[in-house]
């Protein structure tokens, strides 16, 4: 087939198809039936799905809530702080003990090495003693 | 140019609504029909359409916008309802070539070319009918459908194609 051919079939095509899917008109009463499901729509009541937060929607429930979580907001904020606190001072004094032990043990070493220094000494003045 | 029921009548006043169902109702029935290919089944999607229309009119800013939301609104409900409904199918094998020419027009052509387009694809149909029913351009309708440009006009193409071979060349080249 050509190509002015296969042209002019696609212009019959589109052509048929536009006959075809021509707009039709819809039933008569189909505008009553709309409005009808819209009125019976609106006089059915909504039942209202009430989930636990709704009850938020009264003001003093609402206020209440607020200051009850303001009020935990600051107790806990306060209470942490002072935990911190607490494990900071904890902590200087593990410190402070640390190092207090870390001096005692060096101190130790120092009077061991004395003790040892003395002995060593007095054990040599005696065997020299002795060979006299 | 018919003046706006939104402006004449605030949204969700009863006399607004029935303008606009009786100014609209021709083209969902009209998209709905053509997907179907169910008058009843057309009829009541379009009622359920222009139900949405109702519950949503406060949020329409225009005509156009209206008739924008409707076919949007139309081309889902119609791919929903073919997602969740088997409609009946017509392969392109059950689609009997014509074995006489076919003068200018007759409603067996027409009824052919119903045959094979009930035989597209959901989306190619849709793509179609939003083609040549409403006369939108490709760039419409890929925005009507969230898909690319170059989607619907490869579903055009391919259409257009599958309906040639099957409506006229079968015909033997004869000038219908």
């Amino acid at each position: 087939m050509t190509v002015p051919n296969q042209h002019h079939d696609m212009n019959q095509i589109e052509e048929l198809l536009k006959n075809a899917l021509r707009r039709q008109d819809a039933p008569p009463d189909f505008s009553e039936q709309v409005l009808a499901r819209v009125a019976e729509h609106n006089s059915v009541p909504r039942v209202r799905h009430d989930t636990w937060w709704s009850i938020f929607i009264r003001p003093l429930v609402r206020w209440s809530a607020i200051t009850a979580t303001a009020i935990s907001l600051v107790v806990g904020g306060i209470h942490y702080r002072n935990a911190r606190r607490e494990r900071a001072k904890g902590e200087a004094a593990k410190q402070q003990l640390m190092l207090a032990l870390r001096i005692a043990g060096s101190k130790l070493q120092l009077a061991k090495a004395k003790v040892n220094e003395i002995n060593a000494t007095q054990v040599k003045k005696q065997s020299s003693s002795e060979q006299e | 140019m018919a003046e706006s029921a939104l402006a004449e009548h605030p949204p969700g006043t009863g006399a607004g609504f029935a303008d606009l169902v009786r100014r609209h109702r021709s083209m969902v029935f009209s998209i709905a029909l053509h997907f179907l290919a169910d008058r009843s089944a057309a009829e009541e999607l379009a009622q359920d359409v222009f139900l949405q229309l109702h519950a949503n009119l406060a949020t329409m800013k225009s005509e156009d916008h209206v008739t924008f939301w409707l076919r949007k609104v139309t081309a889902h409900r119609c791919i929903d309802y073919k997602r969740h409904r088997t409609l009946p199918q017509v392969s392109l094998e059950e689609v009997a070539e014509p074995s006489a020419p076919a003068p200018a027009w007759d409603p067996i052509l027409e009824r052919r070319l119903r045959q094979v387009m009930a035989s597209l694809p959901a989306k190619a149909r849709l793509i179609m009918i939003l083609r040549y029913q409403e006369d939108l351009g490709p760039e419409d309708i890929a925005e009507m459908l969230s898909i690319p440009v170059a989607t619907v006009k490869s579903h055009l193409q391919r259409s257009l194609a599958l309906l040639r071979q099957k409506v006229l060349r079968s015909v033997g080249g004869v000038t219908i």
